[in-house]
């Protein structure tokens, strides 16, 4: 989970790194209060996940109240980069004599904890790298023994004391919040010799949230910064039953094919296909892992409770351990208690534990109830039975023309 | 022959005791591979369909003798220590079938696992079968034979289902599998296909290799430049998925966690650095049959 930068600086705080004071606000009327607290010139930032902001205009030098005004007026509640602003911060300008660069990722090759450092803090690190890579130097952390002061010291050369005592910071909150990335551009290293975080990125690892509930993080969509209702509904669906999982990845889009996928393999082969073949899905997510029913028919209701659907696919490879029965029994409830009643046609693709029962068990549903089902096992290739799904879906569209107008751009 | 499972292999189980435990425990014995020990510190003493529970891996491997996998199958949260008590005890590989292990954990048990020379398939992996000689994890679920038959094709995915899509795809097709692994989805795993393609490499047994990628991450530029570098030269087919996701901005997560949008490669980089390899890039899912055919037919 990307956090904004305010969230980002108080984690840093926790590690003992200090951020130029900053004031979060959320209305007009809080940075008319904020502001009284502050000495111009004041920098003002516009809060949102994206990076490269600054270049955007989303960063900006007050000297005048009026200006400031003007500038969060601007930003509130509008989008900037594709995201709806939601908070704008304002903290003291900080004088400067020096800008570096210091993160601690992953390196995935390597398998380790990695620092990344550039004595040319300020621009982005993908540009310095461009500019010229020698100004880039990486240090490999041992995950279980940590950086060690000396060895710290002899990397950076220039400032290292102060450089080796950051980077060690930067260590103590990568490894005890669970980070994935920890991000600090630019460190500024002020007049009298101390460094301070004037920006913060942080990602947080979301298999390690368990542990640090006592972080204070707004929720997060899957893309945006701001989540959608049904986003917030997928994600609950998992925080409160660790059994299996469903719903935590659910990414919205405008198409008309709901899409139930299984595993996180499958997930993608499925997406592919649809879209492949001229398809338009409503939605990615995934169900994993032998959920119990329960969660999927909970995942069933929030992805199939929207209008001008003409298709619900639900497709998943051969199961190893997933209780078939279980989860598509967990799916027909879910949709027998979806208004109104769905019309469109369904396409199940399924094999594993349980899966011919679980057919039967559909079949008969299917005629009672009179959904319009189409079940497809383990001999009929994934990729082919989401063809099949567009197929039917435009069926569908051709005989319900009205369904056609609110579809668009997926694509 | 086959890879890193066979006849022979005898398995210890941690969290024998929990439902997910006690269900691959029966599953494996089914299939006739040799499960030795249990651990569940706190219930030493007990049984699992025939199986001794012991407090302690050392403990187990001081009554039973050596064992050659364990296979940890605990919460999330207790994975690291499970790992790390395995690793210790230098148990030749250490099978993380638990998913959502934090990735710090992960690569404090990697770090570990270098030092004392194991090698560790996962975490988030569905585990690896050898079709009638053994099988590790709980790959195949309860019935392994609907799916996977003994025959010269190697499979890798980092997806446990896919392992078995692929496999039945490859049986219908009548190929069977040499031995069918399970990475894991994670950000970072233990074994990567790298890693595999060395021991396929080695296998008389295998003609060929058949993998399921995804967006992000690098494991297909590495496979790449091994074959490249002479040091896997059976034939490679690979199908690449998540082309879809190469829309959405930039760190979107997807169902797996190491299927990250933008990280690293992108999917037109992997394509080319295969074709350019020389491996062999499936366009569809459902062509993978006619491009082993040609390729070992």
């Amino acid at each position: 989970m990307k956090l904004y930068e305010f969230e980002g600086h108080r984690i840093l705080a926790k590690a003992g790194i200090e951020s130029p004071f900053f004031i979060v606000c959320s209305s007009i009327d809080e940075v008319k209060q904020a502001r009284k607290r502050l000495k111009f010139p004041i920098v003002a930032k516009v809060q949102v996940l994206t990076g490269r902001r600054g270049k955007a205009g989303g960063v900006k030098f007050f000297t005048k109240e009026k200006q400031l005004l003007t500038f969060a007026k601007e930003h509130f509640g509008q989008d900037f980069m594709g995201e709806k602003v939601r908070f704008v911060s304002l903290s003291q300008k900080v004088e400067i004599k020096k800008e570096y660069y210091m993160s601690i990722t992953y390196d995935t090759v390597k398998k380790l904890p990695f620092l990344i450092f550039s004595f040319q803090g300020g621009i982005d690190i993908e540009e310095i790298k461009k500019k010229d890579p020698s100004l880039i130097k990486t240090f490999d952390i041992d995950p279980i023994s940590g950086p060690k002061d000396k060895d710290l010291a002899k990397f950076f050369e220039q400032d290292k004391t102060v450089l080796a005592d950051f980077a060690l910071r930067l260590w103590d909150a990568f490894s005890r919040y669970d980070l994935r990335l920890i991000e600090v551009n630019p460190i500024g290293l002020t007049a009298d010799g101390y460094l301070m975080a004037i920006d913060a990125k942080i990602i947080l690892d979301d298999a390690g949230l368990l542990r640090h509930r006592d972080l204070d993080i707004l929720p997060k969509g899957a893309i945006s910064a701001i989540p959608t209702d049904r986003e917030i509904l997928a994600k609950k669906i998992d925080e409160d039953d660790y059994r299996g999982s469903a719903g935590s990845t659910f990414i919205e889009f405008d198409g008309d094919v709901v899409v139930l996928a299984s595993g996180g393999g499958a997930s993608l082969l499925v997406m592919d296909s649809v879209i492949d073949a001229g398809g338009r899905p409503a939605n990615y997510t995934e169900y994993s892992g032998n959920p119990p029913a329960e969660k999927v028919q909970k995942l069933t209701k929030i992805a199939l409770d929207r209008e001008g659907l003409s298709g619900c696919l639900v497709a998943g490879a051969v199961a190893n351990f997933t209780d078939i029965y279980e989860t598509l029994r967990g799916f027909i409830e879910g949709l027998r208690q979806v208004r109104p009643k769905p019309t469109y046609p369904i396409v199940i693709r399924r094999g594993g534990p349980r899966q011919e029962e679980a057919y039967e068990m559909i079949k008969k549903v299917a005629r009672r109830e009179g959904f319009d089902i189409h079940l497809f096992g383990p001999e009929t290739p994934i990729s082919v039975a989401c063809q099949k799904m567009v197929e039917l879906a435009n069926d569908y569209k051709i005989r319900n023309p009205k369904h056609e107008s609110r579809i668009d751009s997926y694509h | 022959m086959a890879i890193l499972v066979d006849r022979e292999t005898r398995v210890l189980i941690q969290g024998i005791t929990g439902r997910s435990g006690v269900q691959v425990t029966s599953e494996l014995l089914d299939y006739g591979t040799k499960v030795v020990a249990g651990v569940t510190p706190g219930k030493g003493g007990q049984e699992i369909d025939t199986v001794p529970v012991f407090n302690s891996v050392s403990e187990a491997i001081k009554t039973v003798g050596e064992v050659d996998v364990a296979m940890v199958y605990v919460p999330p949260l207790s994975a690291h220590a499970a790992a790390m008590e395995a690793i210790e005890a230098k148990i030749a590989l250490v099978h993380i079938f638990v998913e959502k292990m934090p990735v710090f954990d992960v690569c404090q048990v990697l770090s570990l696992a270098v030092k004392n020379q194991v090698r560790v398939l996962g975490p988030a992996s569905v585990g690896a079968i050898s079709p009638g000689e053994g099988k590790i994890g709980s790959i195949g679920g309860p019935a392994p034979d609907n799916v996977f038959s003994k025959g010269p094709i190697g499979v890798i995915s980092r997806s446990g289902g896919m392992c078995s899509e692929l496999g039945l795809l490859i049986t219908n097709s009548g190929f069977g599998q040499s031995t069918v692994v399970g990475i894991g989805g994670d950000l970072i795993v233990g074994t990567t296909f790298s890693d595999l393609l060395i021991e396929f490499e080695q296998d008389r047994d295998t003609k060929a290799v058949v993998a399921f990628g995804e967006v992000g991450g690098s494991s297909e530029i590495e496979v790449a430049r091994l074959i490249e570098e002479g040091k896997f030269t059976k034939p490679f087919i690979i199908f690449l998925a998540g082309k879809f996701a190469e829309k959405l901005p930039r760190d979107t997560s997807l169902g797996h966690a190491g299927a990250i949008v933008g990280m690293e490669s992108t999917m037109a980089q992997k394509i080319k650095a295969l074709r350019d390899a020389g491996a062999i890039v499936a366009e569809n899912f459902e062509e993978i049959p006619d491009l082993i055919k040609k390729a070992v037919g």
